[in-house]
């Protein structure tokens, strides 16, 4: 419940706040949301196994947003910034369709 | 492929399960969970808000650059009438100024000889009318830059090679005479005549022997270049001849560094 209301207010205060980010961030910003998606996920799938675990989850959230922002940030300067965020991407898109799907399997049992 | 089957092995974070078997109890970090939520539902929102935002303002800032252009180009015609207008004076004041003994009366007649060959008046005659376009293909948008069939700046340029050497004695494109200093070029996508950018089709009228100009252009390189086109690469070409046409003043014919010599 904590983590819906918490998604929800979030969603709320950056419609109602408007922060702006700074410039140099704003790269980051995409791939931090798919390793945010895919700590959630992960966590979802937890939760439905009975393993969720909260410092567990808050490690995970912050260390892949970190990592995924910190693969970024040394492809920018070494020039093959978008070939490693596509990279990310795609090791975090399986693992979010994998997850999903493990997710439905548990919930509607299909 | 090892890699990738661990990931879709492993897609939970082991931790959870570490954490499990240990027998921990979850110390209850309600707050972090909370605030980690907060933090990425913030993130959603602020990357969803930035990006509905920039779509119009880039869509403002391209429309506020094609109206700039727009404005120059106005603004552009605008001085090339003005020139053409005081090439006009020039003439008259010219020979207001000259005066009526022999010289003069032969340097005038000199003068108007030479002005309609260098491309300094309008002129009038009956010649060809070349035009030429891209492609059919070249109208769809997913067809990739190489494999467009797009008509070039050097397509242009040896039409009109093949134009003067089959006898034209005047030669414009889309209303655009050519003269010694004119430069046909490409620039980016389109193609500059006078350093002013056309727009397709391509138009280009010669005037010349009508007897001949028709059969010695065809025979010509530019002609059998752009029959090539034409064959193989399914550009439009046609030629008609016309009995009367008029062809404006090039008004970029000044000389701003060279000067008459003495001798």
């Amino acid at each position: 419940m904590i983590p819906l209301l918490g998604l929800l207010a979030g969603i709320v205060l950056g419609l109602v706040l408007e922060p702006s980010i700074p410039q140099a961030l704003q790269p980051y910003l995409p791939i931090a949301i798919v390793a945010a998606m895919d700590a959630l996920f992960g966590a979802f799938r937890a939760y439905l196994e009975g393993n969720f675990n909260d410092r567990v989850f808050v490690v995970s959230f912050v260390s892949n947003v970190l990592i995924a922002a910190a693969i970024v940030y040394v492809g920018d300067q070494i020039g093959v910034g978008s070939q490693l965020s596509t990279g990310v991407v795609v090791v975090l898109g399986i693992r979010i369709f994998t997850n999903a799907a493990a997710i439905r399997r548990s919930l509607f049992h299909a | 492929m090892d890699l990738l089957n661990q990931i879709v092995r492993q897609p939970v974070d082991p931790d959870y399960a570490l954490v499990r078997a240990r027998g921990e109890r979850p110390v209850t970090h309600r707050w972090a969970l909370a605030v980690t939520a907060v933090v990425i539902g913030a993130m959603f929102a602020v990357s969803a808000l930035q990006t509905t935002r920039a779509a119009p303002a880039l869509a403002t800032e391209r429309a506020e650059l094609i109206s700039r252009i727009q404005v120059a180009e106005t603004q552009q015609d605008e001085l090339r009438v003005r020139v053409t207008s005081l090439t006009g004076e020039i003439a008259q004041l010219r020979a207001a100024g000259l005066g009526t003994d022999d010289q003069d009366k032969a340097l005038e007649s000199q003068i108007d000889a030479l002005d309609p060959v260098v491309g300094n008046v309008a002129v009038t005659g009956s010649g060809l009318v070349v035009t030429v376009d891209d492609a059919p293909s070249a109208d769809t948008d997913t067809a990739d830059q190489e494999g467009r069939d797009l008509v070039l700046d050097v397509d242009l340029q040896s039409l009109v090679n093949g134009l003067w050497s089959a006898g034209a004695e005047a030669v414009a494109i889309n209303g655009h005479r050519l003269s010694s200093l004119t430069a046909i070029r490409g620039a980016g996508d389109a193609i500059t005549v006078d350093y002013r950018s056309l727009n397709r089709p391509y138009r280009v009228e010669a005037i010349g022997d009508p007897k001949t100009l028709q059969a010695r252009y065809v025979e010509s390189a530019g002609g059998a270049w752009w029959n090539e086109l034409a064959q193989n690469r399914g550009m439009r070409y046609e030629i008609s001849s016309m009995k009367e046409m008029t062809l404006a003043a090039d008004p970029g014919l000044a000389l701003r560094y060279a000067k008459k010599s003495k001798s």
